[in-house]
């Protein structure tokens, strides 16, 4: 048991205490001192106190190099933690810019708290080397995001979205749980790595199995791979919209990233082996194929669906399968870090895209709802929003030159190279590939209404803010600029990873 | 004689945690409520087994105790009725029987060939000094993100059982 300094803590934890003070704040200024102003003044003075906020954070996250791992991996900081904290707080930014036209409530000030606090909890969750603080910024995580979820009180889809979405959870956390314990009972430790060099002479033991598999569980929910994906589709339908976007961007980004750490870390020495026809027991062989039923149903899916919003989730469930190859590609611990920087790059895009899609469906939902029949001739009506939609499409399908290529580009020669020689995970690859190039029909479809289609007799041009305008230009210039100048994020990212001593 | 307390009190718990979501002869919710003080009491004995003293107390006084007659207060201030049974599907018990006893075979095997573990050493005997210290100390973060995570349930339950007004 060692001690530490509180006041160093607190000098750690800043961006964290920022976050929490502002999420109080917003609770505040809103219930307090605009109680009785308009609607829209409301949504604007939350939105600017929860921005300004998080502006701090990013300062002091871009500002203040600190290193340090306190109390046995309880928390962790170090620049790879820094920058995916970054990420977090500027997708919480662009979340809050896409709300401040929202309609689904007179909540303002909760609605902001749940978005920061939801934010805190995804940033604990990726500064920790333990399970016990892990378990616990999951906690906190999911359930700002089952209620976020169930938000919008004038709906029944968002209760109904919100409660399937808790009953899953709790059922999973309940497996998480008991995961962790077994593996706390087998190796006497909660720090990531001491239970790795505890567990070195397990091999295969059943008993660290069904842990394992517990475990895998837990994160497969948070992440949405197939078979734990029941739920997204809902919540990502039920839940108001800019909510459905910070579920499917930042959530996601911590979950993976913390996700990888305890499956690299915690596990090493277990990998088992995912080549084709040398299949060896381990988390390897677990996830690809959590990567090939994820990849096979969220593309079926898809093409399917007529809602939008369930087509990104299903598309979303697509995407978690491509990301599990990135942990695949950590499995050798001589390349963990080229797995890793392929994975923190292809999360990145990937939020910042499925944010801006989330966004257009957001205007779409203004004339009438968010089926594909909303989108016929999208183009004529709002040309700046369409194109950006065209941008997020693309990216999503990984069409060149734009993020979403280069992702999986980097994601692919990761997990081809994981064992170098003998190509082991090739199959998975090739699998991938194919099944990208399945998920191009569908992204297609919804731009093929929106820019060839004949807009309906009645449709009207939708009512778009200069804010939302502005984001998703932003967002959309962020997918071209970082997919055709991939080493501005992959370079720190590197540098981050050689830092942190991943 | 450990083993044999140990066994006692998890059956004791499963079954009562059993009996408060699926009780074949009541379907009042305060008989699920009696149940739910059982399956605590019992937990609180396992505690005692790991010499966790105080927190078995606690777990007594506060979750047995304080909890517990909110829960009631609740339960009679809306006036419950007998729950409406549902009508079982038979689909719906094969399957989630056929699930269960797969999980089942696989645990006991699991279970049957392992080799022991490491295993915990008790950190603490039973003192409330050095629970404080330990909480207040190496465990402070997990603590304090605790707080915040009690900051969302408030927020939430305030949020989705408040009746809009307007």
């Amino acid at each position: 048991m060692n001690a530490f300094s509180y006041l160093d803590l607190l000098n750690l934890l800043g961006p964290e205490t920022i976050l929490v003070l502002t999420s109080l704040a917003a609770l505040f200024v809103d219930l307090g001192a605009l109680r009785d102003q308009p609607l829209p003044r409301r949504w604007l003075a939350g939105g600017g106190v929860t921005a300004l906020g998080g502006l701090l954070a990013i300062l002091w996250l871009t500002n203040v190099t600190a290193q340090a791992n306190l109390a046995h991996g309880i928390l962790v900081v170090d620049p790879l933690t820094q920058l995916v904290k970054v990420v977090l707080v500027a997708m919480l930014l662009f979340t809050v810019a896409l709300s401040l036209r929202a309609e689904f409530t007179e909540h303002v000030g909760e609605y902001f708290c749940l978005l920061l606090l939801a934010t805190v909890g995804m940033m604990f969750l990726v500064s920790s080397e333990d399970v016990l603080t892990i378990f616990v910024a999951l906690e906190l995580t999911s359930l700002s995001l089952y209620i976020l979820t169930a938000f919008n009180k004038r709906s029944l889809v968002s209760a109904e979205a919100g409660l399937k979405y808790f009953l899953f959870g709790g059922v999973a956390a309940a497996f998480t749980l008991f995961g962790l314990s077994l593996i706390y009972g087998l190796a006497g430790s909660t720090n990531l790595r001491e239970i790795a060099t505890n567990l070195a002479g397990k091999g295969t033991d059943p008993l660290l199995m069904v842990a394992l598999i517990m475990v895998v569980m837990g994160f497969g929910f948070k992440i949405a791979a197939v078979p734990f994906h029941l739920w997204a589709p809902d919540a990502y339908q039920g839940a108001p919209t800019p909510a459905a976007a910070l579920i499917a961007s930042g959530s996601k980004v911590a979950s993976f990233f913390v996700f990888a750490k305890v499956m690299a870390l915690g596990f090493a020495g277990i990998e088992g082996n995912g080549a084709w026809r040398q299949f060896a027991p381990g988390w390897v062989p677990v996830l690809a194929t959590l990567a090939v039923a994820s990849m096979l149903l969220g593309n079926l899916a898809a093409i399917a669906q007529s809602s939008v919003k369930r087509l990104l989730a299903y598309s979303a469930i697509a995407h978690a399968g491509y990301m599990l190859l990135g942990l695949l590609a950590m499995s050798n611990p001589h390349r963990r870090a080229d797995g890793m920087a392929a994975l923190v790059y292809y999360i990145t895009t990937y939020g910042l895209t499925t944010i801006g899609a989330f966004g257009v469906v957001q205007i779409v939902e203004r004339t009438g709802g968010d089926s594909l029949e909303n989108f016929a001739g999208f183009s004529r009506r709002a040309p700046l929003v369409a194109v950006c939609l065209m941008v997020f499409m693309l990216s999503l399908a990984g069409i060149p030159p734009l993020a979403g290529f280069f992702g999986k580009f980097y994601l692919f020669t990761a997990a081809a190279g994981a064992e170098p020689g003998n190509l082991g995970l090739l199959w998975l690859v090739i699998f991938a590939i194919a099944m990208s190039a399945v998920s191009l029909y569908y992204y297609l479809q919804v731009l093929k209404r929106a820019f060839v289609a004949a807009p309906a007799e009645a449709a009207i041009a939708p009512v778009v803010s200069f804010m939302e305008r502005l984001t998703l230009a932003l967002l959309a210039l962020a997918v071209v600029v970082l997919g055709a100048l991939p080493a501005w994020l992959l370079g720190p990212i590197a540098d981050a990873i050689k830092a942190a001593g991943f | 004689m450990q083993t044999v307390f140990f066994y006692v009190f998890a059956a004791l718990t499963v079954l009562c945690a059993l009996m408060v979501v699926a009780n074949p002869f009541s379907r009042n919710p305060v008989t699920s409520a009696m149940f739910l003080v059982l399956t605590i009491v019992s937990l609180a004995g396992l505690f005692v087994q790991l010499h966790a003293f105080f927190l078995a107390a606690v777990q007594v006084l506060v979750y047995a105790g304080a909890v517990m007659v909110l829960f009631l207060f609740v339960i009679m201030l809306l006036d419950l009725k007998e729950e409406e049974r549902r009508k079982v599907r038979k689909f719906a018990v094969i399957a989630g029987g056929l699930a269960v006893a797969i999980i089942a075979v696989l645990f006991c095997t699991a279970i049957g060939q392992t080799t022991a573990g490491i295993g915990v050493q008790p950190i603490l005997e039973g003192g409330t000094a050095a629970l404080g210290e330990l909480l207040f100390k190496h465990y402070l973060l997990p603590f304090e993100i605790l707080s915040v995570l009690l900051l969302v349930a408030m927020v939430g339950v305030i949020l989705l059982s408040k009746k809009d007004l307007k």
